[in-house]
């Protein structure tokens, strides 16, 4: 045990920092800057079923502080990622998250199936993106639709399920509870915040969807407030996200109760900001002597 | 952290800045973003206009925030550079023509010069499209056998697209599909620098994608160099 060993859902990782689904590829892609093992797990892009060309038009663009993204899910689909995503995945060292999104509660209780093929040890279900127009976020809007969903998924599936939220929830802790009660083994958040921008020039919203996910530093405030809630609303554990780019960033997240963070917008701004966190986090624990940095888990 | 040598204007929109100790070839590209700032928070995407000694050159066009930021800094200061990116432009057995749009013009010169420095005896040729006034016109005289100016209108349609000549164009994107509209037509090889918002630069987050003959394709990684007859327009 080191001082950031870390069990999330039974599974054990080096580290509480984890790369955020959709930021990192399937775990190759930032090699030339740093071993992706060193990271406590890695969460591949996002996959449906069938997978999917993903959303034409511009595609991302900045915001203050932060980014917008309209991606749609691009990615191989999940046939491709048995026989090849998840063995790239594995060879990195890094504990391996597959995040599934779906279309239809059909899609996803397929698509589980199928992935019990795979070599991987955790399922992040995806009940959040907002970026695709049939099925994504609609699920997560709502305790009803998220109960259902994690409860066909969890009946087929033989990995431990985190469910990932939505901050676009009308109540995300109602959402929280119900995928707790539903059989969650943890809970991820949060995705991305709806947005929207507007070319004033060609006088027609930048992206074609109209609407798009904003992530970055700039939506810190808001994730924060929104794991402490869930932390104390729920007793599986709670994996925080949402504009960490520092390890202080990170303590934040921790000392409001998740038991592990996720890293994205940041790692396009600076490809080194995962192993800056986790040396940061290491030093933390050293100059407070803590043993543990669960110790200072939910302190707040 | 990589130091500015120097950053000064070539027009009133855009700079010339030389950075060091960083290297890349015609067609790369590197993530530029001032330093420890989360405002703005991504890299700028700027292709290496030259390359002398292990120090990079960038021309880069005055766009927004980041650019404007950019055009503040002075030799001495430090920014971030995360590169070289993307696969750069695949050397021809060939006389070449470059064909360039405003800004578009800065990774051609990359090309043009190290290709007359191999190649000599080879011609190569530029067409130079400007909205207004021109810049840098006297770095392609330096190392091309032939430049042709145009300021206004579109600069493809001055270019004749023969067979035996492989065109190289970087520009904006009605530019691109004139070009490609036009070299087909001649049954010229005619390869696309894409300009394309990016956020990683590292082909992990889709964001740049561009529809290819072969499904899509990351401008970032794949690219950001095409032949013209690969990329669909939308």
């Amino acid at each position: 045990m080191s001082r950031l060993t870390t069990i999330l859902a039974g599974v054990e990782l080096k580290n509480p920092v984890i790369a955020a689904s959709g930021t990192f590829g399937f775990g190759k892609e930032f090699e030339g800057y740093f071993d992706p093992g060193i990271l406590g797990g890695i969460s591949g892009k996002g996959l449906t079923l069938n997978g999917s060309k993903g959303n034409k038009g511009i595609r991302v663009c900045e915001t203050p502080a932060g980014m917008m993204n309209s991606i749609g899910l691009e990615n191989p689909g999940v046939e491709h990622f048995v026989k090849e995503g998840c063995k790239i995945m594995r060879s990195t060292g890094a504990a391996v998250i597959c995040n599934l999104g779906g279309h239809s509660l059909e899609d996803y209780v397929k698509a589980a199936e199928l992935l019990n093929e795979a070599d991987i040890d955790i399922l992040e279900l995806n009940i959040s993106c907002p970026n695709v127009k049939e099925g994504g976020m609609a699920f997560g809007m709502c305790g009803a639709t998220a109960s259902d969903v994690v409860k066909r998924v969890k009946a087929v599936t033989r990995f431990p399920l985190m469910v990932k939220l939505s901050p676009n929830a009308n109540d995300i802790i109602e959402v929280a509870r119900a995928v707790e009660d539903a059989g969650a083994d943890a809970i991820s958040l949060i995705n991305t915040l709806l947005g929207m921008k507007i070319d004033v020039v060609r006088r027609k919203p930048i992206f074609n969807n109209i609407y798009a996910g904003v992530s970055g530093p700039a939506v810190m405030p808001i994730a924060l407030r929104m794991v402490h809630q869930v932390c104390k609303a729920v007793k599986i554990p709670v994996v925080g996200m949402g504009g960490i780019s520092s390890y202080t960033d990170a303590l934040e997240f921790i000392m409001a109760g998740a038991v592990a963070v996720q890293v994205g917008t940041a790692n396009f701004a600076n490809p080194y900001t995962m192993p800056r966190i986790i040396e940061g986090l290491e030093k933390y624990c050293i100059q407070n002597s803590l043993e543990n940095i669960s110790e200072i888990r939910g302190i707040i | 952290m990589p130091v500015i040598l120097q950053n000064s204007h070539v027009s009133p929109e855009v700079c010339l800045m030389t950075i060091k100790g960083l290297t890349g070839k015609a067609g790369q590209f590197y993530m530029l973003r001032p330093t420890k700032v989360l405002d703005p928070l991504l890299g700028r995407p700027i292709s290496i206009h030259d390359c002398v000694d292990g120090n990079c050159s960038f021309l880069y066009r005055i766009a927004g925030k980041g650019t404007s930021l950019m055009s503040e800094l002075r030799a001495g200061d430090t920014i971030e550079a995360y590169g070289p990116y993307g696969n750069g432009f695949e050397p021809v057995d060939s006389d070449i023509r470059l064909i360039g749009g405003g800004i578009g013009i800065a990774p051609l010169y990359f090309l043009a010069r190290t290709q007359k420095a191999l190649y000599p005896n080879r011609v190569i040729e530029a067409y130079l499209g400007f909205v207004e006034k021109p810049f840098m016109v006297q770095y392609f005289r330096a190392v091309a056998d032939f430049v042709y100016v145009r300021v206004g209108g579109y600069i493809t349609s001055d270019v004749p697209f023969e067979e035996n000549v492989v065109n190289y164009a970087c520009g904006p994107v009605p530019m691109m599909k004139a070009a490609k509209e036009e070299a087909e037509k001649k049954g010229s090889t005619l390869y696309l620098s894409l300009e394309a918002h990016m956020a990683c630069g590292v082909g992990a987050c889709l964001g740049c994608t561009c529809p290819t003959v072969s499904g899509n394709k990351r401008v970032c990684k794949d690219g950001p160099v095409f032949l013209a007859s690969e990329v669909c327009f939308e």
